[in-house]
């Protein structure tokens, strides 16, 4: 009888130790998800100034294409807080699209080694960004999903974890709804 | 919505590699059972263990050591960064989306477009491309067929087709031995005397092997459907990896050495699709990977 006392009580604390594990697990996988998406948006704020210089080498009077950059990229590198870093993302995204639209008028620039390689690193850390961006949001899932059931939910008090954010881009051009005309 | 489309293909795969498994284990239960009708107690219970203990030793030794021994068989070569730099970068976006380390990766001079992934855990993991798949690929292809790779690196393949092989192998000893303890008389006092039970297991023993290798491809080809769907996890984007698939299809030269100890191992299958009989082949077959994938684009594309 005793036997099956104890053997109860030790499945319990196995078990409870199983579901706070879980979710200490998750809020860390959580945490370094964003600091890759972090670690991918400083990779390209740097690739940055060395773009903007070789599209002025060709294409000096595009002024206010360089400083809508300049301008997201001071923005991008100063956020902080999951809110305030995909805004300027979003912003950023916008803006770099602008400066490659430009691009695509000067030939002489396209057919640049220099511009060719800035190009391909620039939108394999696009890609990066979106990747990294896709591992956290699903992991805010998972989370966020733990804490709201039955049995992991049980233990978010003594884990400490909450619910998460997830990581959405503000970018206004996806916001708005098209305009459709009949 | 794509989204649940290929979470729901990724659980309906795993559910089927693990009814095979079981059937495996059921299979090797039956052939220890018939030989032990067929020979008694006493010789089944030191032959099963042996052929149980080399399976496992042969197979354990090349799982350990996968990423160096498939290195030596295939002739591929490690590369790093600087020689194939857009590769890399290629990789190490699907690296991040799979939340996986940074496998090794290897370069095989080869005519014929094809890729592989080994290594015992997502650690020691090793990815390699033939010369000729980066040539004819662009990036959205490459990228495909990279999350296929990795996917089999996440859903720990190796060490599942180790599983497989095992059992295949042990069966295989066990049944060899016994025909040879057969044809030499190695029956004693102990076997089963009931004829019926006696013609049962020796037809069990005869098939067994058979029946096992055709159980080995069948887990290959579940865990092939299952490294497309997490390929699609990874990368939501089931367009890529169709398109490469197509452009394997339409590619005929097949790797130069079809050895069929690492058949199993690339994405497109090395050996003659035509010539092995549908139930003996590792993969699916590649017209209907691209059929479930081109479902997948139909459903709509998800977002990031």
């Amino acid at each position: 009888m005793e036997f099956i006392v104890i053997g109860l009580l030790v499945l319990l604390v196995v078990f409870a130790i199983a579901q706070y594990n879980r979710l200490i697990r998750l809020n860390i996988t959580v945490d370094e998800a964003f600091a890759q998406i972090e670690v991918q948006l400083k990779r390209r704020a740097d690739l940055i100034p060395n773009l903007v210089e070789t599209v002025k080498g060709y294409a000096a009077h595009e002024q206010s294409t360089f400083d809508a950059v300049v301008t997201a990229r001071a923005k991008s590198t100063s956020a902080s807080g999951i809110a305030d870093v995909s805004a300027a993302d979003g912003a950023l995204t916008n803006a770099l699209r602008g400066l490659l639209a430009v691009a695509e008028a000067y030939p002489d620039l396209k057919a640049s080694a220099n511009f060719l390689s800035l190009q391909e690193e620039l939108s394999t850390t696009e890609n990066k960004v979106a990747f990294a961006r896709q591992f956290y949001n699903d992991n805010v899932r998972e989370l966020n999903t733990a804490v709201a059931t039955v049995p992991t939910n049980l233990f978010v008090g003594l884990a400490k974890v909450s619910a998460r954010e997830f990581y959405e881009l503000e970018n206004p051009s996806d916001r708005t709804v098209p305009n459709v005309n009949f | 919505m794509a989204d649940n489309q290929f979470r729901a293909l990724e659980s309906a795969n795993k559910a089927k590699t693990y009814f095979l498994l079981a059937s495996m284990g059921l299979l090797t239960w039956v052939v220890a059972y018939a030989a032990m009708t067929y020979f008694g107690l006493g010789t089944a219970s030191t032959i099963v263990p042996i052929a149980v203990g080399v399976a496992l030793i042969g197979v354990w030794g090349s799982y350990y050591s996968s990423d160096k021994l498939v290195l030596k068989m295939t002739g591929a070569k490690l590369i790093t960064r600087d020689d194939a730099p857009e590769l890399f970068n290629v990789i190490e976006e699907v690296v991040i989306a799979s939340g996986l380390p940074m496998p090794k990766v290897a370069i095989v001079e080869d005519s014929a477009p094809n890729a592989f992934a080994t290594g015992r855990d997502p650690d020691h993991a090793l990815i390699a491309f033939t010369t000729r798949i980066l040539e004819v690929m662009d990036r959205d292809e490459l990228q495909g067929v990279i999350a296929h790779e990795l996917a089999h690196v996440a859903n720990r393949d190796t060490l599942v087709s180790a599983v497989a092989a095992t059992t295949a192998g042990a069966i295989a000893i066990l049944s060899d031995f016994l025909m040879r303890m057969m044809f030499f008389g190695g029956r004693n006092r102990e076997r089963n005397s009931n004829p019926m039970a006696l013609a049962l297991s020796l037809v069990i023993l005869l098939l067994a092997p058979i029946a096992a290798v055709m159980l080995k491809s069948a887990i290959s080809r579940k865990r092939e459907s299952l490294a497309d769907a997490t390929a699609v996890s990874f990368t939501r984007n089931p367009t890529g990896l169709r398109r490469a698939l197509e452009v394997l299809a339409s590619d005929t030269t097949v790797v130069a050495q079809k050895s069929n100890a690492v058949a199993h191992i690339w994405i497109e299958s090395p050996l003659d699709g035509q010539a092995v009989s549908k139930l003996f082949s590792t993969h699916p077959p590649i017209q209907e990977r691209i059929a479930t994938l081109r479902a997948m684009e139909s459903l709509g594309q998800s977002d990031r």
